[in-house]
C-alpha cells in the first residue's frame, strides 16, 4: 500500500520535497524496509500478544518421549500467528499487490497458517499433542493447496511465470533446463510443496531450531528471486528472466525480518513457540517460493537441515519401526536423537544453525558455479 | 405368496434364513420359496436338502486390505452378481425378500434397490442381523430395508430406530423337543455312558479339532465316555480339516475306539439330544441353541472373532453359571506363536464336568433360565405385518450404551489392565476368573501375527501384558522369542532388519516381559547372557544388560559377561552394562576396568562410572581411600546440563504443599461428619 500511496503522491502532488518517494521504485529499498517493518512489528507487539495468548490458554503440550529436563518441559504458548500477522501486514504495506507472485505467496501463507492453526487449536482443546488433525487430514489439506497452486502455475493465463518457462525443470549447477516436464510438472509441484512444508514442520522441535534455518533459506531464495527479476543480472548469470519475481524477493526479505523478530522471543529458553501455525505457514511459503523461482532442487542444499530431519523421521518410522521393527536413531526427528545422546539443547540448536548457515552459503555459491 | 431368501457364507447366516423359511411354511403351507446364495458356499449344499429351490449369484466380501486391485475385483464381481440378481428378481417377482446378512445377500439387495426405484418391484424387505456388531453390508442395506430384525439389542443402535425390532436369535423348532433316548440308541450308546459332543461351528475350527485330539490320550483310560466330534469341511492354507484330522488320529498311540469323527452333520439336534457335555465355539447362534436345549457346555471362544465378541458372549453366560469357558492359549509351535488348546487341560475340564452330575444339572438349569424369545414367531409377525402395511412402535433405547467390554484396541487394553492392576494392588489382587480372562487376552495378542500396527500393537502389547500380569506360564514362550533366529527376507536384511521377531519386540520382551515378571532362574540367565553377547540389535543388548543387573545380583558369570559388554560398539549397551556392574560386581578388580572410562569423550559413560563407583563403595566392594583417589582423575566437563528454573521449582513445591494440605483438610472434614 505504501508503494501505491507514494506513487499517487508523486504524480498528483508535484512537491519537490517528496521526490524521495521515488525510493519505493527500488526493490532493494522495499525489501529492506519490509524486513525492518516485520522485525519491528514482531518485537513491538510480540510481548503483549504472547501474554494474551498465555492468558487464553493457548499452551503447548509436549509429548513425553523421555525426560528431557531442559526448557522443553516448560509451558509455552503457540505464537505462530505472530509471524504470520507480521508477514501479512508487511507484505500488504510494501509489495505490489497486483503481481500474481504476491497473491500466490499470500495464499500459501494464509492457507498453511489456517491449517496449522486448526491443528494447534485441536491440540490445545484436547490437551494432548496426539489429538491434533490426523496425518491424513493434514496431508489432504496441503494437497488441496498444492493442486490449486500447480494448476494455476501451469495455466498460461493465470500463471505468473512465462508459459515457455513454466514447466521447465532447472537443477543447481546446470545452466540450461534439464527437461520440459509438461503436465508432469503438476505432480512434481505438489510433491515439492507438501514435502517442504512438512519438513519444516518436523524440524520445529527445540527452541529456535526451525526459525533460523528458515531465515537462512528465505534469504538465499530472496537473492535468487532478485536475480531472476533483474534484466541485466539475470542475463549475466544466465538465469531465466521473470518479470515480477522481484516481489518474491521482497516477501522473502519480509519473512527473514519476521523470523528474526520471532527469534527475539523464541530463543532459548523460549517463552513462545511457533507451533504448527508458524511452521506450516513458513514451510508452505518456502515450498511455494522454491517452485516460483524455479529452484526446487536448491532446497536439498539450502534446506539441508529440514531435509535431514524429514529423512530421519521417514527412515525411523516407515522403514524402521513400522516395517522392520527396529530403530535406527534413539529417537526421531534427529534433534531428539542428539538429545538422547546427551547434547544440551542449546548446543544442538546452535550446531544446526551453523550447518544451516554453511549450507546456505553453499546454496548461494550455486549462483555462479554452474 | 412368494418369498425370496438370501444370505449365507457361514452357518450363522444360513440357518436363521432356513429357520425363518420353515416357520413361514408351517403357518402358510402354500408359500413358495426361492433361496439365492453363492454356488460354492455352505448354502448351496444345505439348502436343496431342506426342500427349497436354490439359485446362485456372484458376490465377494468387501476388501479389508487397501489394494486397488482388491477393490476393482470386488466391484466387478459385485456388479455381475447384481446383474444376475436383477434377472432373478424380474423372473421370480417375490412379494417378500428376507436377507440374513453376509456379503452373499448384497447382489439381491442392491438389485432390489434398483428395481424398486424404477417401480419394477413391489416387494417388502426384511433384513435380519444375527450379530452383536452388524456387518458392513447389513449397515448399508439398513437404508432401504423396510424392517430390520436384530438378534441383540446393541446391534439395534446401529440402525434407524423406526425400522428396528429386537427379535432374538431364531432357534429351529426341531430343538424344542429333543428325543434323548432315541438319539442315543441311533448312536449306539447304552446305559450311563456319557457322550461328549465336540464341534466348531458350521465352518469347523482348527483349534478345537486339534485340541480334542490332543485331549484323547487323557480321556482314553475311561470306558464310560464317547467323544463325538464333528470336524467340519474347513480347508484353508496348509490345513484341511478332514485329512489332517485323520492323519493326527493315526499318530495317537492310544485306544481311540471311543472316538467318532464326522465331517458334517445335517441334524445337529441329534447330537444335542444325545450329548451330556458339549464343547464348542461361542458364536451367538451356538450359544442360543445350547441354552434352548439346556445343555452343560464348555465354550472355547474364537480369539480372532471381531471385537472378541465370542469371549464376551461366553463370559456373559459364565457369570450366570450356564457354561464353562475354556480359553485358547498362546503356544510356541514350530518357530512361531500359535493360539491353540492345551489338550490335557481340556480333558481335565471335560472329566471334571462329567464326574460332577450335580454341577452339570446346575449348569443345565441355569442355561434353561437364560431368557429366550420365541423369535421365530416374532419374525413371522413382523413379516406378516410388513406385507399388510402395518407400522409398529419405534424401538426405544437409551443412549449411550454402557461400555461392558474391555477396550478393543491393544494399547487401550494395556492401559486399562495397568490401571486395573494399580487399583487392586498387583496381579495377586485379581480374582480367579478375571485373571484367566486377562491372561486369555494376553494370549490372544501374543498369538497375533501383526506385531505392530499404528495405533494398534498386537504381539508387542501381549508381551507387555505378560510382564504386567506376571503371567509366569508364558515365560518359556518369551525365552523362545529371544532364542528364535529365523532371519527375515533378504531385502529387509539389507535395510537393517534381522529376525522375524523384530528388534523392538525383542527389546520389550526383555525390558518389560522378563523384567516385570522378575523370575531369576538359570534358564532366564542363560538366555539373557546369550542375548547380551549375540543379539544384533543394540536396544536388546542394552535391555539385557540392564535386566541382568537387576535380577542377578552377585553372580560371577553375569559379572564377567557385563565386563565383556563394555567393549560393545553400541553406547547404550555400555551405559547399561556400567549401570548393572555397579549392582552386580563383587571383584575389586572391577575398578581397573572402570578406569578406562574416566576420560571417555562421552560424558554419559563417565556419569555411569561415577554412579557405579558410588554403588560399589556403598556395597563395600571398593574402599573409600581408593575411590577418593579416583575422583580427581575423572573428567568432569559435560556438554549437558539441567537448567535451573527457580520459579518453576518453587511453583512445584507450592503445588505439592497445597495438595498435601487439601488432602489433610478433606480427611479432617470427613472425620468431622462421621462424628
Amino acid at each position: 500500500m505504501i508503494y501505491y500511496l507514494a506513487n499517487y503522491l508523486q504524480q498528483s502532488v508535484s512537491v519537490p520535497e517528496l521526490s524521495f518517494l521515488r525510493l519505493v521504485e527500488f526493490l532493494s529499498f522495499r525489501a529492506i524496509a519490509g524486513a525492518i517493518t516485520a522485525l519491528l512489528l514482531t518485537i513491538l507487539f510480540g510481548g503483549r500478544i504472547i501474554l494474551h495468548l498465555y492468558r487464553s490458554g493457548q499452551r503447548d503440550i509436549t509429548r513425553r518421549y523421555a525426560n528431557f529436563p531442559a526448557s522443553t518441559n516448560q509451558a509455552k504458548t503457540y505464537g505462530g500467528g505472530l509471524i504470520v500477522a507480521a508477514v501479512v501486514v508487511s507484505v500488504l504495506l510494501w509489495c505490489k499487490l497486483n503481481v500474481a507472485f504476491v497473491a500466490i505467496c499470500l495464499g500459501a501463507v494464509c492457507w498453511f497458517a489456517a491449517l496449522g492453526a486448526v491443528d494447534d487449536y485441536l491440540k490445545v482443546r484436547h490437551g494432548s499433542s496426539d489429538h491434533g488433525l490426523s496425518e491424513a487430514a493434514k496431508l489432504l489439506l496441503q494437497f488441496v493447496f498444492a493442486v490449486v497452486f500447480a494448476l494455476v502455475y501451469v495455466t498460461e493465463d493465470l500463471s505468473s511465470v512465462p508459459a515457455e518457462l513454466a514447466t521447465q525443470l532447472y537443477l543447481p549447477f546446470l545452466k540450461a533446463p534439464v527437461v520440459d516436464l509438461s503436465w508432469g510438472y503438476i505432480p512434481f509441484i505438489i510433491f515439492t510443496v507438501i514435502a517442504i512444508a512438512n519438513s519444516v514442520n518436523i524440524a520445529d522441535g527445540i527452541d529456535g531450531l526451525a526459525v533460523v534455518p528458515v531465515a537462512f533459506s528465505v534469504a538465499v531464495y530472496g537473492v535468487f528471486a532478485y536475480v531472476a527479476s533483474h534484466v541485466q543480472i539475470s542475463s549475466f548469470l544466465i538465469f531465466p528472466f521473470m518479470d515480477g519475481a522481484g516481489e518474491v524477493a521482497v516477501i522473502c526479505s519480509i519473512v527473514f525480518g519476521a523470523c528474526l523478530g520471532f527469534l527475539w522471543f523464541n530463543s532459548y529458553p523460549a517463552n513462545v513457540i511457533m507451533g504448527d501455525t508458524g511452521s506450516m505457514a513458513l514451510g508452505g511459503l518456502l515450498g511455494t517460493v522454491a517452485v516460483l523461482v524455479k529452484q526446487e532442487f536448491l532446497f536439498l542444499i539450502v534446506g539441508g537441515v529440514f531435509v535431514g530431519e524429514a529423512f530421519s523421521v521417514l527412515v525411523q518410522q516407515k522403514i524402521g519401526i513400522k516395517w522392520l521393527g527396529r530403530r535406527f536413531f534413539y529417537s526421531a526427528p534427529v534433534h531428539h536423537h542428539y538429545q538422547m545422546r546427551g547434547l544440551a539443547d542449546t548446543k544442538i540448536v546452535i550446531r544446526f544453525w551453523i550447518v544451516a548457515g554453511i549450507l546456505a552459503l553453499f546454496g548461494l555459491a550455486t549462483l555462479k558455479i554452474r | 405368496m412368494r418369498y425370496l431368501l438370501t444370505g449365507g457364507g457361514t452357518g450363522g447366516h444360513v440357518y436363521p434364513a432356513l429357520a425363518i423359511a420353515d416357520e413361514i411354511r408351517r403357518a402358510e403351507p402354500d408359500a413358495q420359496f426361492l433361496y439365492v446364495g453363492l454356488g460354492n458356499k455352505l448354502e448351496s449344499k444345505v439348502v436343496p436338502g431342506r426342500g427349497f429351490r436354490f439359485r446362485a449369484v456372484n458376490s465377494t466380501g468387501f476388501p479389508r486390505s487397501s489394494g486397488i486391485l482388491a477393490y476393482l475385483r470386488f466391484g466387478v464381481v459385485l456388479a455381475w452378481g447384481v446383474i444376475r440378481a436383477l434377472w432373478i428378481l424380474l423372473q421370480y417377482r417375490p412379494r417378500v425378500i428376507v436377507g440374513t446378512g453376509g456379503y452373499v445377500s448384497a447382489p439381491i439387495m442392491f438389485a432390489y434397490a434398483i428395481l424398486s426405484r424404477i417401480g419394477l418391484s413391489r416387494a417388502v424387505v426384511f433384513s435380519y442381523e444375527p450379530n452383536v456388531h452388524p456387518g458392513l453390508l447389513n449397515q448399508a442395506v439398513g437404508g432401504f430395508a423396510h424392517r430390520i430384525g436384530v438378534a441383540f439389542e446393541p446391534a439395534a443402535r446401529e440402525f434407524d430406530m423406526k425400522k428396528v425390532a429386537v427379535v432374538g436369535y431364531p432357534v429351529r423348532r426341531e430343538l424344542e423337543n429333543l428325543d434323548r433316548e432315541g438319539a442315543r440308541q441311533r448312536l449306539g450308546v447304552e446305559g450311563d455312558t456319557k457322550v461328549v459332543l465336540v464341534f466348531g461351528g458350521s465352518g469347523g475350527a482348527r483349534a478345537i479339532n486339534e485340541g480334542i485330539l490332543d485331549a484323547l490320550p487323557h480321556l482314553a483310560h475311561r470306558s464310560d465316555i464317547r467323544v463325538w466330534h464333528i470336524t467340519g469341511r474347513y480347508a484353508a492354507g496348509d490345513y484341511n480339516a478332514v485329512r489332517d484330522n485323520a492323519a493326527h488320529l493315526q499318530r495317537l498311540d492310544c485306544d481311540t475306539s471311543f472316538y467318532r469323527a464326522e465331517e458334517y452333520m445335517n441334524d445337529i439336534q441329534e447330537g444335542y439330544a444325545a450329548a451330556d457335555v458339549v464343547v464348542c465355539r461361542g458364536g451367538a447362534g451356538t450359544l442360543t441353541e445350547i441354552c434352548a436345549c439346556s445343555l452343560p457346555a464348555i465354550i472355547v471362544p474364537l480369539p480372532s472373532a471381531a471385537e472378541d465378541h465370542q469371549a464376551s458372549n461366553a463370559r456373559q453366560l459364565e457369570s450366570q453359571g450356564a457354561v464353562c469357558v475354556h480359553y485358547q492359549e498362546a503356544m510356541w509351535q514350530g518357530s512361531t506363536v500359535r493360539s491353540a488348546i492345551d489338550g490335557r487341560r481340556l480333558a481335565e475340564q471335560i472329566l471334571g464336568l462329567l464326574d460332577d452330575p450335580a454341577r452339570r444339572r446346575a449348569m443345565a438349569t441355569a442355561a434353561g433360565k437364560v431368557p429366550l424369545k420365541d423369535s421365530l414367531a416374532v419374525i413371522r409377525e413382523q413379516i406378516a405385518g410388513l406385507v399388510e402395511g402395518w407400522r409398529p412402535q419405534p424401538l426405544n433405547l437409551e443412549f449411550p450404551p454402557q461400555p461392558q467390554n474391555l477396550p478393543a484396541k491393544p494399547n487401550a487394553l494395556l492401559r486399562h489392565v495397568v490401571n486395573r492392576l494399580e487399583q487392586v494392588g498387583g496381579p495377586q489382587g485379581l480374582d480367579e476368573r478375571e485373571r484367566a480372562y486377562l491372561q486369555y487376552q494376553t494370549d490372544r495378542l501374543l498369538a497375533s501375527e501383526a506385531w505392530y500396527e499404528i495405533p494398534l500393537g498386537y504381539r508387542n502389547v501381549g508381551l507387555k501384558l505378560v510382564g504386567h500380569l506376571q503371567y509366569g506360564a508364558r515365560l518359556p514362550l518369551l525365552l523362545e522369542i529371544l532364542r528364535e533366529r529365523r532371519p527375515v527376507s533378504l531385502h529387509k536384511r539389507l535395510l537393517g532388519g534381522d529376525f522375524v521377531h523384530g528388534g523392538i519386540l525383542r527389546r520389550n520382551t526383555v525390558e518389560i516381559g522378563i523384567a516385570l515378571m522378575a523370575i531369576a532362574n538359570d534358564e532366564v540367565k542363560a538366555v539373557l547372557l546369550g542375548v547380551l553377547e549375540q543379539d544384533p540389535y543394540f536396544e536388546v543388548r542394552a535391555a539385557a544388560a540392564q535386566v541382568l543387573g537387576r535380577l542377578f545380583s552377585a553372580d560371577d558369570m553375569v559379572e564377567a559377561a557385563l565386563v565383556k559388554a563394555l567393549d560393545d560398539p553400541g553406547c547404550r549397551v555400555v551405559i547399561r552394562a556400567l549401570e548393572a556392574l555397579g549392582l552386580v560386581a563383587r571383584d575389586p578388580e572391577v575398578r581397573s576396568t572402570l578406569q578406562r572410562f574416566y576420560l571417555h569423550p562421552n560424558w554419559q559413560f563417565r556419569q555411569e562410572v561415577v554412579v557405579a563407583l558410588r554403588r560399589l563403595l556403598e556395597r563395600g566392594v571398593l574402599g573409600g581411600d581408593q575411590v577418593a583417589v579416583d575422583v580427581d582423575h575423572i573428567l568432569a566437563i559435560s556438554p549437558y546440563f539441567e537448567p535451573e528454573f527457580p520459579l518453576k521449582n518453587n511453583l512445584r513445591r507450592l503445588a505439592e504443599v497445597a495438595a498435601a494440605d487439601s488432602a489433610v483438610d478433606k480427611a479432617t472434614a470427613g472425620r468431622g461428619e462421621a462424628r
